[in-house]
């Protein structure tokens, strides 16, 4: 190959003249080779799996949407399948009057948001323990905290039904209670706190548990949290000692800003896990506890919550707004075809209603869950 | 008399009457008062155990021995012995089948899981457009396949099998959750039917796919891990086996496995007890829903004395205590399993040499 050709030269540029081949040469190239086909035809296989896979996951969400905007006729018409014939909010508007909705969604706010601030705080000082302190019992304690992750919660539901539905005088937290003087309660028992119009005993099981570190998979949180401690280097501490901090002092100047990812993603998992719980609530705020002192409750017979949450009955069986919805169309007892359905879409729309305020939250932190668990040092 | 500073008292003639030990303050050396600050971080834990947990578990485990009767007022135990536990497994008609069962469905999604789990992390973990949002909308069921969601998806479903007349025992561990058949069975016995396979394992087959949401909304968690575990893998080494011509095949097996096999491990079993510890499974609805129902009825009767009257009565075996007894077996199975796994599993793990 000849040298190339200067073509025109000026004070700064400069034009050369190479000798390439032409254009359709190199296209063919680039674009006819066996790599670049294959590569297109994965990317192809991978763009349809993923799209395919999120389809998977989002098409109850997109049913349920569907669903949601139908109105009764729309299940006992065959031919409607997605799209409703008479679309209709109505669900949607009898599930916000007639279950308050806003004041359940305030009242699970409230809980969660404090509930997970406990549970992230309590977990993070417990894990912060057990990764950078050596003391007598501390393999016994992490041992616990891992025994707790692996039982499942429905193994206690027994005991919790007794140890929290009874705080009469004979139990800690009952004499506790006693002497301290809020029993405010007309049922027999010691089992009412008036707040307003509501009853907020419920509350104090969520709260116990919460501060104590044994609240919904706080195991799992103080095991992300101590493998995260693990990870920071002693020299952080050892300097701050050595300023003359003590360990609280460290542990909230120093530790919790370094450890903000980790805090945040523990935090959304205890917020959202309990936004939906619905295990603890159906222990811990059943009716007959407060009406009847006679027998358990039966697991099918919800109340009329005083102190309304999303994930109580009236949500999971359409509540209030399934029956006012089928005076509506004259359900009563008698069901026709179609009603299950229907009832199943008034579930569905419920679900909608409780998901929509995670969902919309999710999508402005779903970069700093990934961020913190990828920062916590599972992977070793 | 005068007192000097190293606690000598000396008289005026200058002889030293006596000498005091200074004065001991209580001084803890660092390793102590570091031991005592480990302690106070994990005070609020370990109240937690002594006044609420350990009680919980205490009571928990005494109700597989005993008849947890609940009066108004109060609750009373009548020891029963081994009555719970034998009545689980020589009279619960559905208990061992649904144990079975739920093993089974384990034993197949586990393993569906982590394959599907890596599968993905490891496509996740590429560049392309619109990772982000891929990875928020594989992520959304962690936040919401759970509690009340969980029930009502899962209550729909079985509605659903009612409406549909589909055959519902009950015991299908996992199955139910989303409830979304894409795929109906016809459809795959129609693709499968000229493939030599047997009937079990097209079951096997078909449930998978049927129930392909369950193991992709099950996946969420394991799928951070994984690809945590990648992003872990120094890209050099990547980068030496290209140098050296491997391809994408042989670098999978020979230095991504490897590295992510503890990652393996930590999936396996976070799957197994998020698996059996959702209270979708099929053998915590059966505990919860079928003991003492019509159709497994509980005729077993301990003699017990009435506190009343003083006289001893027969008495049936209460379903709570039957529960939690169930509950307790289930429990100790999936230990025993949980250690099995990890002990087989161990054998294949690698671990880097760390420096």
């Amino acid at each position: 190959m000849d040298a190339p050709k200067i073509k025109k030269e000026s004070k700064n540029k400069i034009r050369v003249d190479f000798e390439r081949a032409p254009l359709w040469e190199r296209l063919k190239g680039k674009y006819f080779s066996m790599r670049f086909v294959k590569n297109v035809l994965y990317k192809i296989f991978r763009l349809i799996l993923l799209l395919g896979v999120s389809f998977v996951i989002l098409y109850p969400y997109i049913s349920k949407i569907a669903d949601s905007f139908k109105s009764f006729p729309d299940f006992q018409d065959i031919t409607v399948v997605y799209i409703s014939r008479n679309p209709t909010i109505e669900q949607y508007k009898y599930i916000i009057t007639e279950n308050q909705y806003f004041r359940a969604m305030l009242n699970t706010f409230l809980l969660s948001a404090s509930t997970a601030l406990i549970q992230t705080l309590i977990c993070a000082l417990v894990g912060y323990g057990l990764a950078k302190f050596k003391f007598k019992g501390r393999n016994i304690i992490f041992a616990i905290v891992i025994v707790t992750m692996m039982l499942p919660q429905d193994i206690l539901r027994l005991p919790m039904q007794n140890m929290f539905w009874r705080f009469d005088d004979q139990h800690l937290i009952g004499k506790l209670l006693d002497a301290l003087g809020v029993t405010t309660s007309t049922i027999p028992g010691k089992m009412g706190i008036q707040l307003g119009s509501m009853n907020i005993f419920g509350l104090i099981p969520h709260f116990a548990l919460s501060l104590t570190g044994f609240g919904f998979r706080n195991g799992l949180f103080i095991f992300l949290l101590r493998q995260f401690f693990t990870g920071v280097p002693d020299e952080l501490e050892e300097s701050a000692y050595m300023d003359g901090c003590t360990t609280f002092r460290t542990f909230f100047q120093i530790i919790i800003p370094l450890a903000v990812p980790m805090l945040i993603t523990v935090f959304i998992f205890a917020f959202s896990w309990q936004w939906t719980d619905d295990f603890y609530i159906n222990t811990f705020w059943m009716e007959s506890y407060w009406t009847s002192n006679l027998s358990l409750p039966d697991n099918a017979k919800w109340f009329e919550y005083s102190f309304p949450l999303l994930s109580s009955g009236n949500f999971a069986g359409g509540g209030s707004a399934a029956n006012v919805l089928g005076t509506i169309y004259s359900q009563g007892n008698t069901k026709d075809t179609g009603w299950d359905m229907y009832a199943n879409a008034i579930s569905g729309t419920s679900t909608i209603l409780i998901a929509l305020p995670l969902i919309i939250a999710f999508i402005f932190l779903q970069n700093k869950i990934v961020q913190g668990i990828e920062r916590s040092g599972i992977v070793g | 008399m005068a007192k000097n500073k190293d606690f000598t008292t000396v008289s005026q003639d200058g002889t030293v009457l006596y000498h005091m030990a200074p004065k001991k303050t209580m001084k803890l050396s660092l390793t102590q008062r570091k031991a005592l600050s480990g302690w106070l971080l994990v005070l609020p834990f370990v109240i937690g155990l002594i006044l609420l947990y350990g009680p919980l578990i205490f009571n928990s485990i005494k109700a597989v021995f005993y008849t947890v009767d609940v009066v108004p007022g109060e609750v009373r135990y009548y020891f029963a012995g081994f009555e719970n536990i034998r009545w689980a497994f020589m009279e619960d008609l559905y208990f061992k089948t649904s144990l079975i069962n739920g093993f089974k469905d384990l034993l197949i999604q586990v393993p569906a899981i982590i394959i599907f789990s890596l599968f993905m992390a490891i496509i996740l973990n590429q560049k392309m457009v619109g990772r982000a949002a891929f990875r928020a909308i594989f992520f959304l069921p962690v936040i919401l396949s759970i509690g009340i969601i969980d029930t009502i998806d899962t209550n729909a479903a079985l509605s659903m099998d009612v409406i549909t007349g589909a055959i519902n025992d009950g015991t299908d561990a996992m199955m139910e959750g989303g409830g979304n058949n894409f795929i109906s069975m016809m459809d795959l016995n129609v693709l499968l039917q000229n493939v030599q396979v047997g009937a079990s394992f097209l079951r096997v087959a078909s449930d998978l796919v049927t129930n392909i949401f369950d193991v992709v909304s099950r996946s969420g968690v394991q799928m951070l891990i994984f690809l945590s575990g990648l992003q872990s893998i120094s890209p050099a080494i990547y980068e030496s086996c290209q140098i050296d011509g491997a391809s994408a095949w042989e670098t999978f097996w020979k230095v991504t496995l490897p590295m992510i096999s503890p990652m393996i491990l930590v999936n396996s079993i976070y799957t197994l007890i998020d698996a059996f510890t959702s209270s979708g499974n099929g053998v915590i609805r059966h505990i919860f829903n079928n003991i003492g129902s019509a159709s497994n009825p509980i005729n077993t009767t301990i003699p017990v004395k009435d506190p009343a009257t003083g006289e001893t009565i027969n008495m049936l075996l209460k379903e709570n205590s039957l529960s939690t007894t169930e509950m307790w077996i289930y429990v100790v199975l999936i230990a025993i399993l949980v250690v099995i796994v990890s002990l087989l599993m161990k054998a294949f793990v690698f671990y880097q040499k760390r420096d």
